[in-house]
């Protein structure tokens, strides 16, 4: 009796025109791979869909601006022809999101990291349909400037200190996942991130959070 | 899981990253992209590589091709529509309880308070003749006898190189009867999924309709003014007939009463008949869903070309 129209996918968890709702939640990864590898390429369309939202968040937040949907285009191409080698047992999200890193850094030249920071500023500053309505204008203009701020201190931090807050934060990953993406050891993470957090606070206008906002200018 | 006591360094920083990652999303339902990735597994002919019977492989790219073609052809209708009817909960969103294509008019609904619609817009822009507009667009407009020669006709173009032709009355009262017409295919085995709002209706002649008695939002695409891109634009609309002709999909906005809509629609037919069914969709390689960009490698999805024709 549902009127599930024609979805292409039988996937229940679908929500059409959300981002990045679960994050691959509701996939049996190894399940999927498993078909994959047996052949059954068709089945790697639940993978992408499941990571699409994740690894468009962060080809943006690496910097690929307005490549992202090609970075990740071919990042989960070449995730499919890798598949063979993918460890069983492993998790697919950093597995993957090593990948779009990687994707990203060889489609970003530093030439052009510039004007990707341009771009992703832009992108937060471009109005958002769906949700700013809701929110008080002030308020959220007042965000804008904020984030604006943090993503330009971002971008002044090191490669790997920018790396490491990328991950554990900007893509919410837990401190395993954020060491198997990035290939070091955990004690590493850990460590790594609190020199990041404690640079990039000296980095940003102000202390934290409940400023007026005057100088978000940066 | 996180250790708080390490985050100390950065305060309130940690969540105000992550907030910042949330910023940085975009409403992405992932269809586009599995439409991308499988198009290029396909065109690359790309396989798991794995110690297996060839035709273990060559069924598998077989299932592949077909799976595409399935995925084609829904996307072909829903990502690639020209118009959009949405009925989603503003402000925020809200679980859409469901959604299906009709005809390259991608339609989710709710049960959710309907926008104000203030009627259509009228045509703007310079008005062409029929035969002008028939000549641009590539298709030959229907006029719907009930409704007489049209005040205005336009020609846009959209998405993929196709033409979207816009015809224009003035209404008694005042306001405006606005008649868009479009080529898009109709999904098949389709049209007995859908219950409650909107309606099917039978205009007779074996071609489904749809009535949407309430205003809802409207969603299309228009170019930016540098050409660049195209994005979408909302709007309210009111009560709404879509049909199909053929390969045309018309939409009528601007009539009031379901009745009259109908009397229209019908009068819109070859020699006054109702309008034909589309049968089987005609699905062409037009009916990649990314935006204007290039996918980028030869996964050639046809979509990114007639984007960037268009003007």
């Amino acid at each position: 009796m549902s009127a599930r129209g024609k979805a292409p996918g039988r996937a229940p968890e679908r929500a059409p025109g959300r981002a990045l709702e679960g994050d691959g939640i509701g996939v049996d990864e190894a399940a999927v791979i498993a078909r994959v590898r047996a052949g059954e390429a068709e089945a790697y369309a639940e993978l992408v869909r499941a990571f699409t939202g994740m690894a468009l968040r962060a080809a943006a937040a690496l910097g690929a601006g307005a490549d992202a949907e090609d970075v990740v285009q071919q990042s989960f191409f070449k995730a499919y022809c890798a598949l063979g080698r993918f460890r069983d047992g492993s998790a697919f999200k950093p597995w993957l999101l090593s990948i779009v890193a990687n994707e990203t850094r060889n489609t970003v030249r530093s030439a052009a990291r510039r004007r990707s920071v341009t771009v992703r500023e832009a992108a937060l500053t471009e109005p958002e349909p769906l949700i700013p309505e809701s929110a008080n204008p002030a308020v959220a203009a007042l965000d804008r400037e904020r984030r604006a701020a943090l993503l330009s201190a971002l971008d002044r931090l090191g490669e790997h200190h920018r790396l490491v807050v990328t991950y554990r934060y900007l893509l919410d990953m837990d401190e395993e996942e954020t060491a198997q993406a990035l290939g070091w050891p955990r004690g590493t993470v850990k460590s790594r991130l609190s020199r990041a957090l404690r640079k990039l606070e000296r980095l940003l206008p102000e202390g934290s959070a409940e400023r007026e906002g005057g100088e978000g200018r940066g | 899981m996180a250790e708080p006591e390490r985050e100390r360094p950065g305060g309130e920083l940690p969540d105000e990253l992550r907030a910042l990652g949330r910023a940085l999303d975009r409403p992405e339902s992932g269809e586009t992209m599995v439409e991308r990735v499988l198009a290029q597994i396909a065109a690359e002919g790309a396989l798991v590589r794995r110690p297996g019977p060839r035709d273990r492989l060559r069924e598998s790219a077989r299932r592949l091709r077909r799976a595409l073609r399935a995925r084609r052809r829904a996307l072909a209708a829903s990502v690639c529509g020209l118009l959009a009817v949405l009925a989603l909960t503003p402000p925020v969103r809200a679980a859409v309880v469901d959604w299906f294509d009709f005809g390259g008019v991608e339609v989710r609904y709710d049960p959710s308070p309907p926008p104000r619609s203030g009627g259509p817009p009228g045509c703007s822009g310079p008005s062409v003749s029929l035969a002008r507009a028939a000549r641009d667009a590539g298709l030959r407009p229907v006029v719907p006898r009930a409704l007489g020669a049209p005040d205005g006709v336009t020609v846009t173009r959209a998405p993929r190189d196709r033409s979207l032709i816009t015809l224009c009355w003035r209404a008694e009262g005042g306001g405006t009867v606005r008649l868009d017409e479009f080529p898009a295919p109709l999904d098949p085995g389709f049209s007995k999924l859908i219950k409650g709002d909107p309606e099917w209706v039978d205009l007779g002649g074996g071609a489904p309709a749809l009535w949407f008695a309430r205003p809802h939002r409207l969603e299309f695409w228009l170019r930016e003014a540098s050409g660049e891109r195209w994005f979408r634009t909302v709007r309210a609309a009111g009560p709404t007939l879509l049909w199909t002709d053929g390969r045309l999909t018309l939409r009528l906005e601007g009539v009031p009463s379901k009745r009259r809509a109908m009397e229209v629609a019908k009068s819109a037919g070859p020699d006054g008949n109702a309008p034909r069914s589309a049968g089987v969709p005609e699905v062409k390689c037009d009916g990649g869903a990314e935006g204007p960009r290039p996918p980028v490698t030869g996964g050639r999805t046809c979509a990114s070309e007639g984007a960037r024709r268009g003007d």
